[in-house]
């Protein structure tokens, strides 16, 4: 097993390191696995989404649903799989009519998906996910799972039964990326259109393009292309074996922290009513560079006396958040280049183990 | 507007900018103060030394007043100026100077690409030296950014950068450049990533990077890849390591090297003619890179083969990847990865000084 691994690992063109084979087999997608070897064991975990939506008309790709594909459907319908990886599938929605997951559901899939990198037999995981929210599930399970072996997040904007479906060919690559051994080590990815982004640098762009997934200020760190998967760059922020969170030391539930998009004008009884309810954190995604409007400034002062952390984001989409002196000076931490949605997540694990500003921008600053 | 009219204007454009210098240079002080107390609390004794290789390119190009934007032609910066024009640096580093050159991007040849990755190569072997920054005009940055990628035997940091607008021009964009240039030579963090390109507060890789715009000063781009971090006022911040091989894991060397091999490009489009293919094999040339093929180059190539020159195949739409085929390399055609056919042709004419062999190549085309 050892040895077919390291075997694997040397010969076949993929990663940065293109050792041995110059030239791939055929112009269409070949197999990664060379004859003889063994096929590397891949798990297919369902967290429903519009790739496993169904609708009884091809052109109906907006107003589609239940019923919804069971994991096993994927395989069955996609033969080619077994090209690339036994795969085997298995349920972990929280619900089977759709719907998103609550945190403490995320909170389950992650310590199984640290089971099942811990099993010998498991080489790569796959989860499906709704596209809508899938980076901020993908986001929490890179921080807070000790996993070295690929994980690869996917979904697709159009249901399994809609016309030119672009969910059949994604399924296949991000089984293809997690059968990958240079996928290993580099945190939570999305794959999706062909492209692989850490999951930390990718958004949600676009309502129902199929290339919806871009990064706003990064780009991605490898292809799946038809000949191989191939792996340019590796991200630099920490996640899943060097993240200092992990499931089995949070609490059953994550701290509240809410988000606050900001306009002119912004009224404050907003972050009032927040504090009102007990939370934790407030991330303002600002005007132009993370900027608070002036209009929520003594409520803001009110929350921080209460001890609640504010975070800023950038409604620019794109671009860090910096550290100021005039932020510093009014207790904000720069959420560096994270969306808020993504910052929130940040800051509910960060308050988990701390308040002290100057320790919650560290985190921010190496995640 | 008549010529003396011209001449006047220029005139008052310099008295203006003499006059003004003091004082623009204490509000650029005022104004970065708080900055190099976040980033820089080292002490004069302490600072890093960063090397500054200069080439030329509009970064060092005068223009005849603060509006020409284009075609500007009044004379050219010498090293000193640009260091006298920027004093910040001396909160950053000691500054080491070795002019190169002092020409646009469209002069760089064969001889100079080797002196300057010779000259970097003799620098950043001293101990005391943190990093060096380039100066080159941005019409070919990318390509002598990827060739001392490929030939500079050091992890330390090595920045190229130029700017959009002459040294001259309102609203430059050259000072700053230059000022993040050296900040991310004298990163730590920046060391073992390679090359880097640093322009409008993005660090690009040399090996990703491209030239996407005439004018804009956002022009460095990486379509697909993105940049490696970003020069943000209060701290330099990568996001991204380089996972293809470059500068100390290369195994190109050019201390032997005098002059490369001629390769050169062809582009495809309908109805192109192979006459240029022929004409290049023709004159000797020793590698072919074509950006896109076209139906008349089939018979060409074999023409070519047989003589010898190799056939690298890349792309004219400025993204993604020549994926491997078996139909290219029954051919003897390799496939350019996704670099652009400009940075092919600097693989290539590297790669040739080692072997002529196809299957040698397109290893060597997928590992840089």
């Amino acid at each position: 097993m050892k040895l077919s691994r390291a075997f694997l690992a040397a010969t076949l063109v993929i990663g940065h390191c293109s050792l041995a084979l110059p030239f791939a087999h055929a112009q269409e997608i070949p197999p990664i696995t060379p004859p003889g070897l063994k096929v590397p064991n891949v798990r297919l975990l369902s967290l429903g989404g519009t790739i496993s939506g169904t609708a009884t008309e091809r052109l109906n790709v907006t107003n589609y649903g239940s019923p919804r594909l069971n994991p096993e459907d994927w395989v069955a319908a996609l033969p080619e799989l077994a090209l690339f990886a036994k795969v085997t599938p298995e349920d972990i929605r929280q619900s089977k009519e759709g719907g998103d997951a609550d945190q403490p559901h995320m909170l389950k899939v992650a310590r199984r998906l640290e089971e099942l990198a811990a099993d010998p037999s498991v080489d790569g995981i796959v989860i499906t996910h709704g596209t809508n929210t899938m980076v901020e599930t993908g986001y929490l399970l890179s921080l807070i799972t000790n996993i070295k072996k690929p994980v690869v997040m996917v979904g697709s904007q159009r249901p399994w039964t809609g016309l030119s479906g672009d969910g059949p060919l994604y399924m296949v690559n991000a089984v293809r990326v997690a059968a990958t051994p240079a996928a290993a080590g580099k945190g939570v990815l999305h794959a999706m259109n062909q492209n692989v982004f850490p999951i930390r640098d990718v958004t949600k762009a676009s309502a129902y393009r199929v290339h919806t997934f871009q990064g706003i200020d990064l780009g991605v760190i490898g292809v799946a292309d038809p000949d191989i998967v191939k792996f340019y760059a590796e991200p630099t922020r920490l996640h899943t074996f060097k993240s200092e969170f992990n499931v089995a030391k949070l609490p059953a539930k994550l701290p509240d922290v809410e988000v606050i998009y900001t306009y002119n004008g912004t009224p404050g009884y907003i972050v009032d009513a927040m504090v009102t309810n007990g939370v934790k954190g407030i991330v303002v995604d600002g005007t132009g560079a993370g900027s608070i409007p002036g209009s929520m400034n003594d409520a803001i002062k009110r929350a921080q006396a209460k001890g609640v952390i504010i975070v800023a984001t950038a409604r620019t989409h794109g671009g860090r958040v910096q550290e100021t002196p005039r932020r510093t000076e009014a207790k904000v931490v720069p959420g560096d280049n994270l969306p808020p949605e993504k910052a929130r997540i940040l800051l509910q694990l960060s308050l988990t183990k701390t308040t002290d500003l100057a320790e919650i921008k560290r985190i921010f600053d190496q995640y | 507007m008549t010529s003396s009219a011209l001449l006047s204007l220029r005139a008052f454009f310099r008295s203006s900018t003499r006059n003004s210098s003091t004082f623009r240079r204490s509000l650029l002080f005022v104004g970065v103060c708080w900055v190099f107390a976040a980033v820089a609390s080292t002490t004069a004794a302490e600072l890093p030394t960063v090397a500054l290789f200069t080439t030329g390119g509009t970064i060092q190009t005068k223009g005849a007043h603060r509006l020409t934007l284009a075609e500007y032609n009044s004379g050219r910066v010498t090293p000193d100026e640009l260091l006298t024009d920027l004093p910040e640096l001396k909160s950053l580093a000691k500054i080491e100077v070795t002019e190169i050159s002092n020409i646009g991007s469209g002069g760089m040849t064969a001889e100079l690409l080797l002196k300057l990755a010779k000259s970097i190569n003799t620098t950043l072997a001293r101990p005391e030296v943190a990093g060096a920054v380039v100066t080159h005009g941005t019409g070919t940055l990318e390509e002598t950014a990827y060739f001392l990628q490929l030939t500079v035997k050091s992890s330390k940091p090595v920045v190229v950068v130029g700017a959009m607008r002459p040294f001259t021009a309102i609203s430059r964009d050259g000072p700053y450049n230059l000022y993040n240039a050296v900040r991310t030579a004298a990163t730590p963090e920046a060391a073992g990533k390679g090359v880097m390109v640093v322009l409008n507060d993005t660090i690009h890789s040399a090996r990703f990077v491209t030239k996407n715009h005439t004018y804009h000063v956002e022009t460095f781009v990486a379509r697909e890849l993105g940049p490696l971090g970003f020069v943000d006022s209060d701290r330099v911040v990568f996001y991204r390591n380089p996972l293809v091989r470059h500068t100390a894991a290369s195994e190109f060397d050019v201390s032997k090297l005098e002059t490369l091999p001629q390769v050169d490009i062809v582009y495809g489009y309908q109805e192109a003619s192979p006459a240029p293919i022929l004409a290049l094999t023709e004159s000797g040339v020793k590698g072919i890179v074509y950006a896109d093929g076209s139906p008349s180059y089939a018979k060409a190539f074999l023409t070519a083969q047989s003589k010898g020159v190799v056939i690298v195949q890349s792309d004219r739409k400025g993204a993604g990847r020549v994926t491997l085929s078996e139909r290219g390399a029954g051919r003897g055609i390799i496939s350019a990865d996704n670099l652009n056919a400009q940075k092919a042709r600097i693989l290539l004419r590297l790669a040739l000084t080692k072997t002529s062999d196809p299957r040698e190549l397109q290893r060597m085309f997928n590992e840089y």
